[in-house]
């Protein structure tokens, strides 16, 4: 990937691929009128926000509800789900939604309560492109994750290690970044002083008590003195195994292609040239020739709640349900759920018998409502083979599709047509509904369908 | 009460939400009644046998391993209670002592829960000579974090290092190319145990749970879709992340193709796998006992020529007992009982018992020496159990000793969990142990299975 080469071609399947990457999808409409502008244009919007094809709006679209009620994400099960989902159907800032997204897998917390968990997504959400240094001292300081990873309460009398080692391990310098078990153990007693003050039916708070802090000398990555929390955040984001680390993984969130040395040297000066904002780096990836390898073959597999959004934001449907709490669960993500603070596995991971089932359901559940939902009498019994799949097609957002799919769809629907035909050619209006349901179902149940 | 590290446990499998709520909530959708209404009078028996019934012809009374996981850390003095050091066992649990153990003979006696179930219950398969405690059973220097100690007995392997299960490794090494049945979940997910096996293998809860429906598609019409929708899962991608979405969606359709014909019809209330024996929570068990209902629907399944070869299922509760021990105990503890003994009850009915071995297991054991919240802390030296018509009754390893502990005063570890995995692989499977297991080679073996 080279400077010169970027800029190059813009096509329809260009931006199509673009905003799935770094958004959820878009409708045919959004994705034309992004086609006829340009990447950088496309992508400004995408990391600054502005004008899009709605205008200045924010959110579009109707505000969510289930069981025909507006959504309590405190205390109804899965409506903190739901809550978010609605954000990643209906933002224009998907990128920033979906880097949401990527900071809430990347600091995963789990089972904790649940004002204290929107709390720390909204953190995530405002420093989601911003600087990494203020998303990292968020996170630190964060109740959620200071009750999940045992950081509040740990004093100088019993520093815990658990924040200290996944801080190293998973949040900063990766397995192999060249810590050991001493720095582990020096870090957490420069992490304490953090209690916790728990009351009754409010939700944990936490203050910095010196007192309990472990003042002593500490040498942590070959940095000696009386570190504090603050002094850990900036030797770790300082340490030469960070930048590289995270561009990493943050390209492998947007790309399946392998990432060159050369681009991962190059996305670590951005980064750290950068005073380690993440804006620069998301930029320079989204602009990279590897992101829109393989337009005719696309080989990441969404995320499921990626799907479900993406779904619902392709038709323009808002969340009307509480269903997509419990279909996303078995399509194997529950958001604010994560199997474990390394987040959730990627890529094929995701796939097993029973959450492949679980996405064909989810095509199942917008397949049954509007605007997907076939509406009686509004199917042409007169329509040739090539035109239901055509509508089939314009009724679900136009879902990407291989040839051996688009073989097969206009071969169901030539056979669905020619079964039980009236004298005189005629194909009974039941038989051309079902041939319309059937092929919009495939379009969205089918392999391709969990792709991007 | 919460522990620190227990929230970094698999969540997807493990929410004890997600199974009642995604059961309940298709059946409010009337999802079961369509679904049986169409299988009814599906398709005949012969059709649904292809590749199970191929390898299940090649060797119809190949081994079984079912594997049961029982969360938490079940506490091994007050299950299996030492009855001939009786004082010692009262002086290390002054509230929580179990009044009236049952004996067994030997100076042990156990839970009076274990005798809850069909024919006795556990105890009952005990006095039959059908089950074998594996007392002290756990590793050197065991981690008492609830999520490092299940990985390493998911991967057979003490290493935090991400890596497919044992059971997928002996699957991907003894397995069949085509037939996802061989390695089999009962539950709404892959189990860890099974995860990440190049060849394939499924999760399902019963053949209702593997079907799915269209809206406005219906009986034939849905067959003929689903030809197509097959016709475009063949496609083999090279990439790894499409690969795994194509099998996948050629595994789940196959699950469900086979399992089709075994749907429980709900408006005649005819089970085509209705049992030989009772379970316990009533007809359906649903809400009541899950594990027995997963159980139910694996004997019924195990009698079916499917192919399976390892299983695994998830026991009821969370015997993470940091307090109200004797209550969780009385209450879960029982639910394994009646579910495990009907389960034994089942196979032996269907004549299939002589073919299914069951390994029982927990991650850890507990503190000897009782908390002051009438509760145990994470220890060392567990239990396991083996069950089935060979299994080799009694008590296969040594009782840990009362009086010395570990440096933490946990009871000392007497055998290997990898030892009894070697022991599995070689006495039951009959596969070589060390292509699963590296460290096959010293830990040395036990006699499980029955001579003769």
């Amino acid at each position: 990937m080279g400077r010169s080469r970027r800029g190059s071609r813009w096509t329809r399947a260009h931006a199509e691929r673009l905003l799935w990457r770094a958004g959820f999808g878009a409708t045919p409409k959004e994705i034309d009128f992004w086609a006829d502008r340009s990447r950088e244009r496309a992508i400004d919007w995408l990391v600054h926000g502005g004008r899009g094809p709605h205008g200045a709006k924010r959110m579009v679209g109707p505000a969510p509800r289930a069981n025909g009620k507006p959504l309590d994400p405190i205390n109804e099960w899965g409506h903190d789900m739901l809550w978010w989902l609605d954000k990643m159907v209906r933002s224009q800032r998907p990128l920033q939604e979906k880097l949401t997204l990527f900071w809430h897998d990347h600091f995963a917390t789990r089972d904790e309560d649940a004002p204290l968990m929107l709390a720390q997504n909204r953190k995530q959400r405002q420093h989601a492109l911003g600087t990494f240094p203020a998303l990292l001292s968020a996170m630190t300081t964060d109740p959620a994750m200071q009750s999940f990873l045992s950081l509040v309460d740990s004093d100088k009398a019993d520093p815990n290690e658990n924040y200290a080692r996944e801080l190293m391990e998973l949040f900063t310098l990766g397995v192999t970044g060249g810590y050991t078990e001493h720095d582990v153990r020096e870090a957490a007693r420069a992490l304490t002083g953090f209690k916790g003050n728990y009351r009754d039916g409010r939700p944990l708070t936490i203050a910095y008590v010196p007192d309990r802090h472990d003042d002593g000398t500490k040498r942590l990555l070959g940095q000696r003195g009386r570190l504090n929390w603050q002094d850990v955040l900036r030797i770790v984001v300082k340490h030469k195994s960070h930048a590289p680390f995270l561009v990493s993984k943050l390209w492998s969130f947007f790309v399946t292609e392998p990432l060159p040395p050369a681009t991962r040297r190059r996305l670590a000066r951005v980064y750290v040239g950068s005073h380690h904002r993440i804006a620069p780096v998301v930029r320079e990836i989204l602009a990279s020739r590897a992101l829109y390898a393989d337009l005719h073959e696309p080989k990441m597999v969404k995320w499921p709640i990626v799907q479900i959004a993406g779904n619902l934001r392709m038709v323009g449907r808002g969340v009307d349900t509480d269903d997509w709490a419990w279909i996303s669960d078995m399509m194997g993500q529950r958001p604010f759920s994560p199997p474990s603070v390394a987040g959730w596995d990627w890529g094929a991971a995701w796939m097993s018998t029973a959450t492949m089932r679980a996405r064909f359901l989810c095509a199942t559940y917008i397949t049954k409502e509007p605007p997907v939902a076939v509406k009686k009498g509004t199917v042409d019994p007169s329509w040739k083979p090539a035109e239901h799949v055509e509508r089939a097609r314009a009724a679900t957002g136009r879902p990407w599709t291989s040839p051996t799919t688009d073989h097969q769809l206009l071969a169901l629907a030539r056979r669905f047509l020619a079964i039980n035909v009236k004298p005189g050619g005629e194909v009974p209006q039941y038989q051309a509904e079902l041939t319309q349901a059937a092929l919009r179902h495939l379009l969205l149940s089918g392999p391709d369908a969990s792709l991007h | 009460m919460h522990c620190d590290d227990f929230s970094r446990t698999d969540a997807d499998r493990r929410s004890a939400l997600t199974r009642p709520i995604s059961r309940r909530r298709l059946l409010q959708a009337g999802l079961g009644a369509t679904i049986s209404l169409y299988a009814a009078r599906a398709m005949p028996l012969a059709r649904a046998l292809q590749a199970g019934e191929a390898s299940a012809a090649a060797a119809p009374n190949a081994p079984v391993l079912v594997n049961v996981f029982i969360p938490g850390g079940l506490d091994l003095l007050d299950t299996l209670v030492p009855t001939g050091a009786y004082g010692r066992y009262a002086d290390l649990r002054p509230v929580l002592k179990v009044a009236a153990p049952v004996d067994v003979g030997g100076g042990f006696g156990m839970h009076p829960t274990l005798t809850q179930g069909l024919n006795g219950g556990l105890k009952g398969v005990y006095d039959r000579g059908r089950l074998g405690f594996i007392p002290g059973i756990d590793y050197a220097n065991p981690d008492l974090s609830h999520f490092n100690s299940r990985h390493f007995w998911e991967t057979g392997l003490i290493s935090l290092n991400p890596g497919p299960g044992w059971l997928a490794r002996w699957v991907d090494r003894n397995g069949d190319p085509e037939n996802p049945f061989q390695g089999l979940s009962m539950d709404a997910g892959l189990s860890p145990l099974l995860r990440g096996a190049g060849k394939p293998v499924a999760a399902v809860q019963s053949p209702d749970d593997a079907q799915s429906w269209v809206p406005g598609v219906w009986g034939e019409w849905q067959d003929r879709m689903m030809e197509h929708y097959s016709a475009i899962a063949a496609r083999r991608p090279g990439a790894p992340g499409p690969a795994a979405v194509f099998a996948a969606a050629r595994q789940s359709q196959y699950v469900a193709r086979t399992l089709k014909p075994y749907v429980k019809n709900d408006d005649t209330d005819v089970d085509p796998l209705a049992p030989p024996v009772a379970y316990p929570g009533g007809e359906n068990g649903e809400g009541t006992n899950g594990f027995a209902e997963n159980l139910r629907y694996l004997a019924a399944m195990l009698a079916l020529p499917l192919g399976i070869r390892v299983a695994t299922v998830e026991a009821p509760g969370d015997f993470d007992t940091h307090d109200g021990q004797a209550q969780t105990l009385n209450t879960d503890l029982g639910k394994v009982s009646e579910g495990l003994s009907a389960f034994q009850a089942d196979l032996e009915a269907r004549g299939i018992a002589e073919r299914v071995l069951t390994i029982v297991w927990t991650e850890f054991g507990r503190r000897p020496k009782e908390n002051s919240s009438a509760g145990t802390d994470h220890g060392a030296g567990g239990i396991a159990w083996v069950m089935g018509a060979r299994a080799r009754g009694g008590l296969l390893t040594p009782y840990p000793d009362l009086n010395t502990f570990d440096e933490d005063d946990n009871l000392k570890v007497t055998v290997d969990f990898r030892a009894v995995y070697a022991s599995l692989l070689e006495q039951w499977l009959g596969t070589g142990a060390d292509e699963v297991l590296p460290d096959a080679g010293r830990v040395g073996r036990v006699q499980l299975v029955a001579a003769g």
